[in-house]
């Protein structure tokens, strides 16, 4: 089976409007339930280098984030593969370990899955605010549709 | 004329610690200025909730420590309801926080602050079998074969030449303030991929005892989890077999690889001793043996040191008024009754007044208010938080183990305990601490094992779950020695709802402004007197900063897809 495990990671801090997108797509995406129990999903909150074991574990990856720098714009982005920057910079604290530190230890590691999908949006409104704003809920079902899409067609590769 | 460096990380967005170091004629760090540029409001969140939740929220605060503020948040909410939890409860909390300390420790050191000190792209020149021969001759470690070496190099130089090597593309390397030859860069790095791989495993014990990771489950009156040897759901004798697993491997880890490369490593910088600072330093303690109330039964002991005074330990505390205040001379919030007074937690007001310049700015006006951080002080002293203390006040209360791991690290380096007061000191306290807490991880396994041979399963205590048992009004505080120093939540409910919650985190006293006497805080001192070899790259600032361990931005998680450069350094 080309696609044994897909982890479906969630990022983003439920406590700061926006920028809580990822977990709250997640959370739509689980409650489609007929994929069969090697899709897992993570709620990885703000955790950065943590989640490392989520990327080197399976063979494909999807992950719901906010994207900057762009402007909110009222579209989701996917970005697969080598679009995704991978690197190890020079940083402040451990706050700044994010997905793209991860995926440059998982190159060094040797331990890339086979396909690797980031699906996100520009966030709109980042105050300190539980909750997303109206704008970026209603893109919710698309971005999921999204992440749908791309693990179908993983799961047909793999039979 | 005086040179202002400022260090500033994700300048787009809303960044959250920035450096200014004032420099004199010979690039001498004159003076300094720590700034958090975000605004960290949970307290406001947390008003008229259900307290049983506030742990939940507390836990997304930060990315680094969830389980920190977890665990604080529920002690706090015990302790003003008058909870005691079972036995089980506290030890698997023990364990836990000591699960979290030392994985902790192991990715600061490694991924964090090592490359302070490891030049990666020197390593590419190193000889594997003299890295062998030197690996061989400091640990027992099984990784250290030529080949294992060569393997590794030629994976580096197949990084670089793919182009690559832009995944360490940031670093300064072969900046003149690295002194480690080439093979024990190549060690350091090995040990880092060695580490990251390793760290996966330690937190499974989250996962086993809190249900799931990140975000394992806390409860107000214990822990969620269910005891029972015999059942394939509960924690049975399978789970803690994988928990003692995890345990012995990581007090190997430690053993063999992350304290033979912090001795060796620290054998070359011995002699750049700048970066200690305060000399003050503060302990809450943690790790109850018994209640947390109980504080002289802690395995780390509470206490604080003033002017690096180890033969006088001041008792501490954090429920006397007159002790942890946090003003806001410098900051941007304002008091109802003065800006410039300190307020015990348990009166403490969260009110943001932003009087700082509009973004992007070239620098701050220091003389004025120049921090979301607020200004805790201790007494009016302004204190370090952190291994160090801890380090320090179990040194100086005598505490055995302590002592040993203390003067073994000190002989092999062949430096005084003086040595400790600096950045070098704090890093070397770092490990000395995540040796004493795996050390920890056993005691409380084989405590778990006696209580649950017993026949005591009891996880938790319901007696206070049902809000029709609380008092009209109460308050309390809880706290915990987070893996970069003490924590402490505040918390006053009235009518079943959060009436006031204040959390003052480690970083707060480590990173804060000056106060209203014009007294620094810890890193802003600990820059002081350090001598700067080439201004466009501040890497002695980072070594300093990161030894701290710094945690400010508690909020965000945007991905960046430009993203090459986060930390800008401009000099104005």
């Amino acid at each position: 089976m080309k696609f044994k495990d897909i982890n479906v990671i969630g990022l983003g801090n439920l406590l700061y409007g926006d920028e809580g997108f990822g977990v709250a797509a997640l959370e739509m995406f689980r409650e489609a339930t007929h994929f069969p129990s090697s899709v897992h999903c993570i709620d990885g909150g703000t955790q950065g280098i943590y989640l490392l074991d989520y990327i080197e574990s399976s063979d494909a990856v999807i992950i719901f984030d906010a994207l900057i720098p762009l402007d909110y714009d009222r579209r989701v982005y996917v970005y697969r593969n080598d679009e995704l920057p991978a690197f190890i910079h020079r940083k402040m604290s451990s706050h700044q370990m994010g997905l793209s530190e991860m995926l440059g230890i998982a190159k060094l590691h040797g331990r890339m899955p086979l396909e690797i999908a980031l699906i996100g949006v520009p966030p709109r409104e980042l105050e300190l605010n539980v909750g997303l704003s109206t704008e970026i809920s209603l893109l919710l079902p698309e971005a999921v549709e999204q992440a749908h899409a791309l693990v179908d067609g993983w799961l047909s590769e793999s039979r | 004329m005086a040179k202002r460096i400022v260090v500033d990380p994700i300048p787009r967005i809303e960044g959250h610690l920035r450096i200014e170091a004032k420099l004199n004629d010979s690039n001498v760090i004159e003076d300094a200025y720590s700034s958090g540029t975000m605004w960290r409001g949970i307290e406001v969140i947390l008003k008229g909730r259900d307290p049983r939740d506030a742990w939940a929220f507390t836990e997304r605060i930060c990315g680094v420590c969830t389980t920190v503020h977890a665990l604080a948040s529920v002690r706090c909410v015990e302790d003003a309801l008058g909870i005691t939890i079972p036995t089980n409860a506290r030890i698997i909390r023990n364990l836990m926080n000591a699960t979290q300390v030392t994985q902790d420790h192991l990715v600061h050191f490694y991924h964090l602050h090592a490359l302070d000190w490891v030049d990666v792209v020197s390593a590419l020149k190193a000889d594997p079998k003299q890295a062998s021969a030197i690996a061989q001759s400091i640990s027992p470690w099984p990784k250290s074969s030529v080949g294992y070496f060569k393997d590794l190099q030629q994976r580096l130089v197949g990084f670089v030449e793919s182009g690559q090597l832009g995944i360490f593309s940031n670093g300064y390397w072969g900046h003149p303030a690295y002194k480690l030859p080439a093979e024990v860069n190549l060690i350091a790095v090995a040990h880092y991929l060695e580490a990251l791989d390793f760290q996966k495993e330690i937190i499974k014990i989250h996962t086993i005892f809190g249900g799931k990771n990140p975000h394992p489950n806390y409860l107000v009156g214990g822990m969620a989890c269910a005891i029972d040897p015999n059942s394939d759901t509960a924690i049975n004798i399978e789970r803690l077999m994988m928990v003692k697993k995890i345990i012995d491997d990581t007090n190997t880890f430690i053993d063999q690889v992350y304290i033979p490369d912090l001795i060796a490593i620290a054998g070359y910088y011995k002699g750049w001793l700048y970066g200690g600072g305060l000399g003050n330093y503060l302990s809450y303690g943690d790790f109850p043996e018994t209640t947390l109330a109980d504080f002289k039964t802690l395995l780390w002991p509470r206490g604080a040191i003033l002017n690096k005074d180890l033969a006088n330990v001041i008792d501490v505390d954090p429920r006397d008024a007159a002790q942890v205040t946090e003003e806001v001379s410098h900051s941007w919030y304002t008091y109802s009754g003065g800006d410039n007074k300190g307020l015990h937690p348990w009166k403490g007001e969260t009110t943001p007044a932003y009087t700082g310049p509009k973004p992007p700015f070239e620098h701050l006006d220091t003389t004025k208010k120049y921090s979301w951080l607020k200004t805790p002080r201790w007494k009016n002293h302004p204190m370090e938080v952190g291994p160090l203390a801890r380090v320090l006040v179990a040194y100086a209360k005598g505490d055995p183990m302590i002592k040993d791991t203390v003067g073994m690290v000190l002989s092999k380096l062949e430096v005084g305990p003086e040595a400790l007061f600096s950045t070098l000191g704090r890093t070397a306290a770092r490990g000395i601490e995540c040796k004493q807490t795996a050390g920890f991880m056993n005691h409380y396994y084989a405590q778990l094992i006696a209580n649950i041979k017993t026949g005591d399963y009891r996880t938790f205590n319901s007696e206070r779950w049902d809000p029709a048992s609380w008092p009209e009004e109460c308050k309390g505080f809880g706290y915990t020695e987070a893996p970069r120093g003490s924590l402490g939540h505040w918390i006053k409910i009235k009518d079943k709802k959060i009436k006031e919650y204040q959390i003052v985190v480690p970083s707060t006293w480590n990173a804060s402004p000056r106060d209203a006497n014009g007294n620094s805080g810890a890193y802003e001192s600990a820059l002081k007197g350090t001598p700067m070899i080439n201004p466009e790259q501040p890497l002695e600032i980072l070594r300093t900063v990161h030894s701290f361990d710094p945690c400010l931005a508690c909020a965000s998680h945007l991905f960046d897809m430009n993203g090459k450069e986060i930390t800008s350094v401009t000099i104005v």
